[in-house]
């Protein structure tokens, strides 16, 4: 038996399932000031209907991090950055003790200037007086050389006591190159760092006195995968913006999707816009803002607008517009059958949809009653206002779709192979899931003009997504055969290598740590879902002369859920980055080329 | 982060499979590091700096501005088509007003490509900027465009394809042909008879640096492009003046380029040249991505700086002196006489003719061409150019310029039929700017 469980803006969705279906499901409020009770009240819920011993898994999407960063629940983290040459380090300060220090490693990994490590020591003593106990350490090109972010870890001590409490070096995070957003995910790894140890720690406790002690906790990422707990501790600023994440893997589980498809989660305050490529997820290039600040999270590729079931009507001259402010719940939610309507009620998207009939949602005469009081007002007629309420809901809808696929198609991409196979991305289906999915079929579909699709379950799939999430990882390798070194930063991993190591060398090497390391972490290494997506090789030539090979791999465990509960045989469904197969750029292409030229 | 005070377009393609060969200075290798660099500074998540999937030129983007033989296809591979098509997007960012200014960083280069391509010279096969140029004319109907040629290297092809055209200003500071490839670029070399002054060479010395080029910007660039006045300013911004580059000898850094960029303010810049490809061209390239997007670029230093080290020699600042005081003249003081070849009165009327003996150094093909332009009086006046090569016999070129009489326009058609029937000829060209009709013959 798996358990999912999505902590949401408006609701905590909860199932529990297997190979067969469903065996329960449950939908409560969110308490946002106590999510550790949502998850509890949820999890005894499901506890009615399903015996503890028989759970093998619990997967958890939180908002956890989320609101700790929205409402300024973070602690101070000291920020100890090396930027080298470039822009200057202080067009990003994040924080008070943000101390930038001299010293430089460049593309190559060549260590240009040496590390300060006199300033590094005052800077540390600085955070330290004003009370700092998390650290961030960035330096620009560390994915290339760790050399003075290791540097910085050993000035600043062991762990506990004296030394500080946790340390964020960038290289961890990935060998993605992008400084400001490698210091902005090391300060907010940092920042939510103690309270998400907290939650864990809570959650943890929870589930033993539940007699769910035994069972396997993962933590769901933005990425379309899961993580172990136990790594969410290390790296919580993975598990931010998940809940999208979870609905897409959802729909995954519930529909066999083949094809260019758009799916819509409409929720009470948002809806969620993702867009299938060939029956697979697209993943975001670069990874998702945190507040305005580029982060190197991995996400599907989603775009949230502010239209949900509880988004307010407004009327503004003779435009009827749907959100994106939301004032509270429906009536139809909110006025107790029988009850007069509060004064200058305000009715939404829901109200509306029950006055034209396209739901029976609660109490359908408050809606009416709402509705025709706002219309009166505006002097329109209540079935007109309703009609021209949902219809400005779809277009709205349809306009951000229209939005995100532009995006789409506009990538940027590098070898001439991507570009001639590039194609554009043309949508023939619509999946709609989310509370109101069923409500607004009709009109998204007269909007959007495609078949469209509401599956079974479609008020949890987020939960059947968060459920059956498998997990995931992702690394880079990087290698300079003329100084003769291998580097995994995720993994904190560097050996040598000799002049003949090749790209060859380099995939097989980065295959083999990930695997490893899923496996340390005591996770199924998931061999046939592994896949590398980006290999290239490229001779580096000093006057004349080849002097070696600067090699990059990039490999993951493809995003995907671990059945399916549509009647198909489970395939493992790939997230690919928007554009396409990635292919070789190495050297071997070019003597072709050359031969023309 | 601020935003971009200007914002800019970015098209990237660093034609990671194609190379001249493998060692080659224009080799796979050439933009990585540039491209990391402009990864690890995170300039693409800047407001206001985004960017942008390079098109592809087509077969006819490439004959309004060449004669290509014996067909595009043949001298330009998938690359050149790809850089040639980044171009392009740049131009269209800029003209849609989707970003005010644009840098493609493209390769393979282009400025060395002339008129009549048979194969590749300088690196170069088919002029990038030039196929830029003719796509603003022939899609935004700009007419007076200005290039500046920043490469080290004479822009002899951009030179070449404008040489007759008093619409297009080129302006080329290099290295003194005396001492470089391509050997030309002298003051001398100011235009055709129907363009005298409209090309202004400004050969620099060896060892030139920042002080040097910044006074040249300043004292005969930018008051000729004040007096000009052009709608659109593109740079060819080859970034082989850089004082680490292994196949030239000037002085310039990092600084300097950015310095030089905000000076000149160009709509569209174009990477040409470059090829200390470590040491130079990230840190270049950023602070001229810097610079265009109005944005602060003093922290952009290379490695190997010194400021002792790479200060101009104090003996150059005179020669250059000298350079900016005569040099404005060719532009404001034009020759009246041309001296790059000869009037010939032909039973249609006056010719202008000009014999030219051109080495594509790349391919090893030596060309003899004869290029003639009927002086008409009213228009630009149709363009004529015979090519024999050690590869090719003879092949014919005609084009009927933008806006041309009506004169131009039947003789232009007269003299392709006449070569088709006479079949004197292996391959023929016939291009019609004013009715936008491309036509080929002789496969």
């Amino acid at each position: 038996m798996y358990l999912g469980i999505d902590v949401g803006g408006t609701h905590t969705d909860a199932v529990a399932l297997d190979e067969t279906g469903i065996k329960a499901q449950v939908k409560v409020k969110t308490d946002q000031s106590d999510l550790l009770a949502s998850v509890n009240q949820a999890l005894r819920e499901i506890l009615r209907t399903v015996k503890p011993d028989g759970v093998l898994q619990l997967n958890l999407s939180t908002t956890l991090s989320t609101n700790a960063i929205v409402q300024g629940t973070t602690e101070d983290v000291g920020m100890l950055v090396i930027p080298g040459p470039g822009i200057s380090a202080h067009e990003f300060m994040l924080c008070r003790d943000y101390h930038v220090l001299p010293g430089a490693i460049d593309h190559r990994g060549t260590e240009t200037d040496r590390l300060d490590e006199a300033k590094a020591r005052a800077a540390i003593d600085a955070c330290r007086a004003s009370g700092v106990r998390v650290f961030g350490c960035v330096g620009k090109f560390s994915t290339r050389n760790p050399l003075h972010e290791n540097t910085l870890r050993q000035s600043l001590g062991p762990s506990g006591g004296q030394g500080p409490d946790y340390v964020t070096l960038g290289h961890e995070l990935g060998g993605r190159l992008n400084f400001p957003r490698r210091l902005a995910t090391a300060y907010f790894n940092c920042a939510v760092w103690r309270v998400f140890n907290a939650f864990a720690d809570a959650v943890e406790k929870s589930l033993a006195e539940l007699g769910l002690g035994h069972v396997r906790v993962n933590t769901l990422k933005a990425d379309g995968g899961t993580f172990p707990l136990s790594q969410a501790r290390r790296m919580p600023v993975q598990s931010i913006f998940s809940g999208p994440a979870a609905s897409v893997m959802g729909i995954i589980a519930l529909c066999d999707i083949t094809r260019d498809s758009v799916i819509l989660d409409i929720g009470g305050t948002t809806t969620d816009i993702a867009v299938f490529v060939d029956g697979q997820p697209l993943v975001e290039n670069d990874g998702i803002n945190i507040g305005s600040h580029p982060t190197l999270v991995r996400a599907l590729k989603v775009r949230s607008i502010g239209i949900g079931g509880d988004s307010a009507i407004n009327v503004l001259g003779e435009a009827v517009r749907v959100g994106p402010n939301r004032l509270g719940p429906s009536l139809a939610d909110s006025v107790p059958a029988g009850a007069a309507l509060p004064a200058g009620a305000r009715p939404t998207l829901i109200d509306a949809l029950n006055v034209t009939g396209a739901c029976a949602h609660g109490n359908v005469e408050a809606s009416r009653a709402g509705l025709a009081e706002f219309a009166a007002r505006h002097s329109i007629k209540p079935d007109m206002l309703a009609g021209q309420a949902v219809a400005a809901a779809a277009e709205a809808i349809y306009a951000s779709t229209q939005e995100l696929l532009a995006e789409i198609n506009d990538k940027p991409v590098y070898t001439i192979h991507e570009l001639l196979e590039g194609r554009r991305v043309a949508p023939g289906r619509v999946y709609l899931m989310g509370g109101p999915a069923a409500a607004m079929k009709e009109a998204v579909r007269q909007r959007f003009e495609l078949f469209t699709v509401v599956p079974e379950h479609f008020g949890v799939a987020n939960a059947i997504g968060a459920a059956l999430t498998r997990n995931t990882a992702s690394l880079e390798l990087f290698a300079d055969t003329e100084k003769g070194v291998m580097f995994i930063p995720a993994l904190r991993h560097r050996e040598n290598v000799p002049r003949t190591y090749s790209l060859k060398d380099a995939e097989r090497d980065a295959m083999n740590h990930m695997l490893a390391h899923l496996s340390e972490m005591g996770v199924f290494a998931d061999r046939d879902n592994a896949q590398v997506t980006h290999a290239s090789s490229f001779n580096m030539v000093d006057e004349g002369r080849t002097t070696g090979k600067n090699i990059r791999v990039k490999c993951q465990i493809k995003p995907g859920v671990a059945f399916t509960l549509n009647g198909q045989p489970a395939v493992p469904p790939g997230g690919r980055v928007a554009g396409h197969s990635l292919k070789l750029a190495t050297g071997q292409l070019a003597d072709k080329a050359g031969e023309r030229g | 982060m601020h935003g971009a005070k200007h914002s800019l377009g970015i098209i990237l393609f660093p034609a990671f499979d194609w190379s001249i060969s493998p060692t080659h200075p224009e080799r796979e290798e050439r933009l990585l590091y540039t491209q990391d660099q402009l990864k690890e500074e995170g300039l693409f998540d800047i407001e206001g700096v985004d960017e942008h999937k390079p098109g592809v030129a087509g077969r006819e983007d490439v004959e309004r501005a060449h004669f290509c033989f014996p067909e595009v296809e043949s001298v330009a591979t998938r690359s050149h088509l790809v850089a040639a098509g980044g171009t392009i997007t740049a131009a269209d960012l800029v003209m849609t007003g989707r970003h005010k200014r644009a840098f493609a960083l493209v390769r393979p280069p282009g400025h060395h490509a002339m008129k009549v391509v048979q194969g590749s010279r300088g690196f170069c096969n088919i002029n990038t900027e030039a196929v830029m140029i003719e796509h603003l004319r022939e899609k935004y109907g700009v007419k007076r465009i200005a290039v500046v040629d920043t490469d080290c290297h004479h822009g002899d092809g951009t030179q070449d394809i404008y040489w007759h055209d008093p619409d297009v200003l080129f302006i080329s500071l290099h290295q003194d042909g005396r001492t470089l490839y391509p050997g030309s670029g002298f003051p001398t070399e100011c235009g055709g008879p129907g363009a005298l002054g409209r090309t202004v060479n400004i050969p620099l010395p060896p060892g030139t640096g920042d002080e040097g080029y910044l006074a040249v910007m300043e004292r005969i660039v930018l008051p000729i492009l004040k007096d000009f006045a052009p709608e659109i300013v593109v740079n060819s911004a080859g970034q082989d003046n850089h004082f680490t580059d292994p196949i030239t000898n000037m002085n310039l850094t990092a600084q300097g380029y950015a310095r030089m960029t905000e000076l000149l303010k160009p709509d569209i810049a174009v990477l040409e040249g470059g090829y200390a490809i470590q040491g130079a061209l990230p840190y270049v390239n950023l602070g001229i991505a810097l610079s265009l997007a109005g944005l602060d670029y003093t922290g952009v230093r290379e490695p190997a700086f010194d400021a002792v080290k790479h200060r101009q020699r104090p003996d150059l600042a005179d020669y250059i002196d000298r350079l900016c005081d005569t040099i404005p003249n060719v532009y404001f003081h034009p020759p009246t006489e041309h001296k790059d070849g000869f009037v010939t009165r032909q039973e249609t009327g006056e010719w202008f003719v000009r014999h030219k003996n051109i080495y594509y150094d790349t391919d090893d093909i030596t060309e003899a061409q004869t290029e003639e332009l009927f002086l008409c009086g009213s228009c630009r006046g149709l363009l004529k150019i015979v090519s024999r090569t050690t590869k090719n016999p003879a092949c014919l070129g005609i084009e009927v310029p933008i806006g041309a009489c009506d004169a131009c326009r039947s003789l232009g058609y007269s003299i392709y039929e006449e070569a088709q029937v006479k079949e004197g000829y292996r391959f023929a060209q016939f291009i019609n700017r004013r009715d936008k009709e491309y036509q080929r013959h002789g496969f």
